[in-house]
């Protein structure tokens, strides 16, 4: 009994010494761990300031673009100026064009038919009942003014430099001729010219014995203008 | 005869197995603990050898040993001053003492035995 007694004390104090030496033998090495996480922490370290410096030139950089951004916008402004001016340009060439009558023009218009008077009474003179190049042309010029974009005579374009001139009983429209009834269409604002055509010219028409029709019409196609002269 | 053996096996496996994780603070009193623990065992074996073992003397030995120097470790600690020094440097002196004195007694064990034959 007292062997086995002094064996289990003697086993007690094994077991604790064995504990304490493989423990504190563990704890060293624990120990020597986190001496690896410092050093762990020293390269966090490193890293942030990495980081910090990266983001530092990432500012300068930014900066940078900024500037450069700005610039490209101060030219993108200025192209834009430009393709305005020209884009305003082109727009002026075509109305330009449409005036002169180098292009087909399609659109609402009005068309205005004067033929002679059917009706001349004895013994008065007939050249009074006739139309004339002046109708034709004061019919054209109110047409004009009235914001017509482009006007033709029985289908003839009339440009800047059209001519219309009284041939006998005929009229012709730069160089060609044609005879009553004249039809003379205009594209534009259809009731602006109508209004502006009732003002005076059609009254002025029809005291000099014309038949004046007036139609307005949603679709005109006009073909362009093509001088003999080249 | 082969439990205290046993014992120790046990006793280094659970002190590898163990996760309990003491404070930083803590460390000092284990080290104190080991050595402790250390010259009481070679203390015993010296006794043993010199043939004035004494069961008792050695069980409370160890025991005391590592309460004393645990409780001069959490003194020192609390007055500032590094008194477990004193138990790490008494300890040690003890130890190689006792070392020193099994290395004589097994020399002359050794060298009496050679004469003899």
């Amino acid at each position: 009994m007292k062997p086995t007694g002094k064996y289990v004390f003697f086993s007690i104090i094994m077991l604790v010494t064995g504990f304490f030496l493989s423990y504190s033998y563990q704890i060293t090495k624990k120990e020597a761990a986190t001496h690896e996480s410092n050093s762990q922490w020293k390269q966090e370290d490193g890293l942030r300031s990495d980081i910090l410096s990266t983001q530092k030139t990432n500012r300068k950089l930014n900066g940078e673009l900024k500037k450069i951004q700005l610039q490209i916008q101060k030219r993108e402004n200025k192209l834009a100026d430009q393709e305005k001016k020209s884009y305003n340009l082109v727009e002026d060439l075509k109305k330009m064009r449409k005036v002169v009558g180098s292009v087909k023009v399609k659109g609402p218009g009005i068309e205005v038919t004067l033929s002679d008077s059917s009706y001349v009474p004895d013994g008065d003179n007939p050249n009074n009942y006739i139309v004339h190049e002046e109708h034709i042309r004061s019919v054209i010029y109110e047409m004009l003014v009235s914001g017509a974009e482009a006007v033709a005579v029985n289908g003839q374009r009339i440009s800047h430099s059209s001519y219309i001139a009284c041939v006998g009983p005929v009229v012709s429209v730069d160089g060609n001729q044609y005879p009553a009834p004249f039809t003379i269409t205009a594209i534009g604002d259809k009731s602006v010219l109508e209004k502006s055509l009732n003002l005076s010219v059609v009254s002025d028409l029809v005291n000099d014995g014309i038949d004046v029709r007036i139609a307005t019409k949603d679709d005109i196609t006009m073909d362009p203008y093509l001088s003999k002269e080249g | 005869m082969w439990l205290p053996v046993l014992a120790l096996i046990i006793g280094l496996v659970l002190g590898f197995l163990s996760e309990i994780r003491i404070p930083v603070e803590y460390t000092n009193y284990l080290s104190i603990a080991v050595l402790a623990a250390l010259d009481t065992l070679f203390g015993g074996i010296r006794a043993h050898m010199q043939g004035n073992f004494e069961d008792k003397v050695f069980i409370s030995g160890f025991f005391f040993n590592i309460l004393l120097a645990a409780g001069l470790a959490y003194l020192g600690v609390h007055l500032g001053i590094d008194l477990y020094l004193a138990a790490i440097f008494a300890f040690g002196v003890r130890l190689f003492n006792n070392i020193a004195v099994i290395r004589r007694l097994v020399i002359s064990k050794w060298s009496k035995s050679r004469k003899n034959t």
